[in-house]
C-alpha cells in the first residue's frame, strides 16, 4: 500500500521503509499505531545485576542532546502539519511527501547505525493454513514517568547543559514495555523511570504524564530492542469516520480484506452490531453494496449513527433481523463477514446449537464461490472446526488421516456440550464450506481468530 | 404505494426501457427515496414489516419462525 521494498514482520510489529506523505501513511488500516523508528538493535544482554542492566538500557536509549534536538525537529515537522488541520492530514500531500523524503535521506546520512524507518505495530498475522500461534503475551504494562520524579531534579537538569542543548518547557513521556528475560530483572516502570530521569538530566526537559509534547516508546524483549516516536497524535486505529467504535477497526478491516470484495459485490454482516466491519469495508471498497442485520435496536441505532457520520448511507443498508432467520434470498451474497459474539460460554445445549443455526443461514445466503469470514474466540473455533470439517469416520474424506490434532478434541468437546440432550452438534456438516485460512489477532485483553471459508458447492451436495 | 408525488404505474408498461419519464421516476424511487417510517409488505403473504428510522424490522414472531 505504501510502497516499500523492505517489510519485516515480527512479534506483532511490522517494520518497513516508506517515502510517503503523512496523508498516505495515515491511511494504513491494519496497524494499531504507527511509529517512526529511531533505534532497532538485537536484545540487550541480560545480567543479573539490575544496576548494570539499567546502565545498558540507558546507554542504548539516551543520546547526546544534539541527537534529541534533531529528533524534536523531525517530530515537529510531522506534528506541525497535523494539529491544526485535524486528524485527516491529506492536504499538501505532495509537499509533505517531499519533506519526509528529505528527512529520510538526511536522517540516514546523519547517524552511524540509525536509519529512520517507520514502524507499524500490534497486528499479528499467521500464514494461511497454519495453526495459529497466539500473539506474544506482554507480561508487563505500559509505563508512564511519574511527575514527582521530575520535580526532584530540576536543578540538575538546568545546571549541566549549555543553552544550545536545552528546550525550555519541552515536555515528554517515556512509554516502556518489556517482556522476556529483561522483564525478569526489571519492570517497565523502573526502566521508564530511569530513562525519564536520565533524559531530564541530559536535556533539561520536563515530564508530563497527561499531554506531553513528545512521547518516546521503548520496547525491549527477547527478539529486539526498539525505540520510536509516534507519527500521529492519535493511533491509526482511531478512525475519523467512525463515531462509536465496536470491534477494533484494524481487525474489522483485516476481515474485510480477506473477503475478496470486488466491484459490484454484495456483502452481508448478519450480526453487525455498530457496523464497524461494514464501515471499514465500505470505506476501503466503495464499489460494493453492504447489508447489515442485527436484532438489537440500540446497536442498529448506533450503526445508523456511524453510517451517517461516515457519509456511507448510500452504501450500507440496515435490517432488523435475526441471523437465525435471515429475510434474504438464498445464494444472494458474495461475502458474509461477521464477528460472532462470544461473551457467553458454551455450556448449555442451546448455546452450543447457536453456532450451527448461525452457520446454516450464513451458508444459505452465500453464493457458490463466495467467501465467509468469521471472528471466533478460542472456544468457538473448536466448535466451528468440528462443523466445517467432515467427521473423521467419513470414508469419502481421504484427508481425515492427515487432519491436524484438534479434530479428536473437537469431538470430545462437542459431545460433552450435547450431553443435555437434543441433536448432536456434529450431526450437521457444512461440507460446502471449505476452510481457507486461520489468522490469530489480539483484541487487547483476549485473543481471537479470523476464519476464512469458501462455499464450494450448494448445501447438501 | 409511497404516497409520494412520483407515482409509478402498477405494472411496467411494454417498452418501459424507452420511457424516460418512467425511468426517471423509477430511479428516483429506487435510489433516491429513503423510507424512514412506513412498512414493507410481502407480496405473497401480505405480512407487513414496519420500517422505523429507516430500518425495516424483519424479525419473525415465535409462531412465524
Amino acid at each position: 500500500r505504501v510502497f516499500s521494498p523492505e517489510v519485516d514482520c515480527v512479534s506483532g510489529k511490522v517494520f518497513f521503509r516508506a517515502a510517503a506523505g503523512l496523508g498516505e501513511l495515515r491511511k494504513l488500516r491494519s496497524g494499531e499505531r504507527l511509529f517512526l523508528l529511531l533505534k532497532k538493535h538485537s536484545p540487550l544482554p541480560v545480567s543479573g545485576s539490575r544496576g548494570k542492566m539499567l546502565e545498558e538500557i540507558k546507554s542504548f536509549v539516551i543520546e547526546e542532546p544534539k541527537y534529541w534536538l534533531a529528533i524534536i525537529s523531525v517530530w515537529r515537522k510531522l506534528h506541525g502539519h497535523e494539529g491544526r488541520t485535524g486528524d485527516d492530514c491529506q492536504e499538501n500531500a505532495s509537499g509533505l511527501k517531499r519533506k519526509s523524503e528529505e528527512e529520510t535521506n538526511t536522517a540516514s546520512k546523519r547517524q552511524k547505525t540509525e536509519q529512520v524507518r517507520a514502524v507499524v505495530s500490534e497486528e499479528c498475522q499467521v500464514k494461511a493454513g497454519e495453526t495459529c500461534v497466539a500473539p506474544e503475551r506482554m507480561s508487563s504494562q505500559e509505563c508512564w514517568i511519574d511527575s514527582k520524579t521530575s520535580s526532584e531534579f530540576p536543578s540538575k537538569g538546568s545546571g549541566e547543559n549549555p543553552a544550545a542543548n536545552e528546550e525550555p518547557g519541552f515536555s515528554f513521556r517515556v512509554s516502556c514495555r518489556c517482556s522476556g528475560a529483561i522483564a525478569k530483572i526489571l519492570t517497565s516502570q523502573e526502566i521508564g523511570r530511569a530513562l525519564g530521569v536520565a533524559l531530564v538530566r541530559r536535556c533539561g526537559w520536563r515530564t508530563d504524564l497527561r499531554d506531553p509534547d513528545l512521547e518516546i516508546f521503548v520496547h525491549l524483549n527477547d527478539i529486539h530492542s526498539v525505540v520510536g516516536i509516534p507519527l500521529f497524535r492519535l493511533p491509526l486505529a482511531n478512525r475519523e469516520y467512525i463515531k462509536t467504535a465496536g470491534l477494533r477497526s484494524t481487525v474489522a478491516w483485516a476481515m474485510a480484506s480477506l473477503a475478496e470484495i470486488s466491484a459490484g459485490a454484495l456483502v452481508l454482516d448478519p450480526m453487525c452490531g455498530l457496523g464497524t466491519i461494514l464501515l471499514e469495508a465500505a470505506k476501503e471498497w466503495p464499489e460494493a453494496c453492504y447489508w447489515g442485520a442485527d436484532i438489537s435496536d440500540s446497536q442498529l441505532e448506533g450503526a445508523d449513527g456511524n453510517i451517517r457520520t461516515a457519509g456511507l448511507m448510500d452504501k450500507i443498508e440496515l435490517l432488523k433481523a435475526s441471523v437465525k432467520a435471515l429475510p434474504l434470498p438464498s445464494e444472494s451474497f458474495d461475502s458474509v463477514i461477521s464477528d460472532i459474539p462470544f461473551g457467553k460460554k458454551f455450556k448449555t445445549t442451546k448455546d452450543a446449537q447457536l453456532l450451527p443455526d448461525i452457520l446454516q443461514e450464513m451458508e444459505r445466503v452465500l453464493r457458490v464461490g463466495g467467501t465467509l469470514v468469521l471472528l471466533l474466540s478460542q472456544e468457538l473455533r473448536r466448535h466451528a472446526d468440528g462443523l466445517t470439517r467432515c467427521a473423521g469416520g467419513d470414508p469419502a474424506d481421504s484427508d481425515s488421516g492427515a487432519a491436524p490434532a484438534p479434530a479428536p478434541s473437537v469431538d470430545g468437546n462437542s459431545s460433552s456440550s450435547a450431553q443435555g440432550g437434543g441433536e448432536s452438534v456434529l450431526s450437521r456438516h457444512f461440507g460446502s464450506l471449505v476452510p481457507e485460512g486461520v489468522y490469530a489477532v489480539s483484541l487487547g485483553k483476549t485473543d481471537a481468530f479470523i476464519h476464512k471459508y469458501r462455499k464450494v458447492s450448494a448445501a447438501g451436495n | 404505494k409511497l404516497g409520494h408525488p412520483s407515482e409509478l404505474p402498477p405494472e411496467p408498461v411494454p417498452n418501459y426501457e424507452g420511457g424516460e419519464e418512467f425511468l426517471r421516476r423509477l430511479h428516483h424511487v429506487l435510489l433516491e427515496v429513503e423510507v424512514l417510517e412506513g412498512a414493507l409488505q410481502c407480496p405473497d403473504s401480505g405480512r407487513r414489516f414496519p420500517i422505523s428510522k429507516g430500518v425495516p424490522n424483519m424479525l419473525l414472531t415465535e409462531d412465524e419462525a
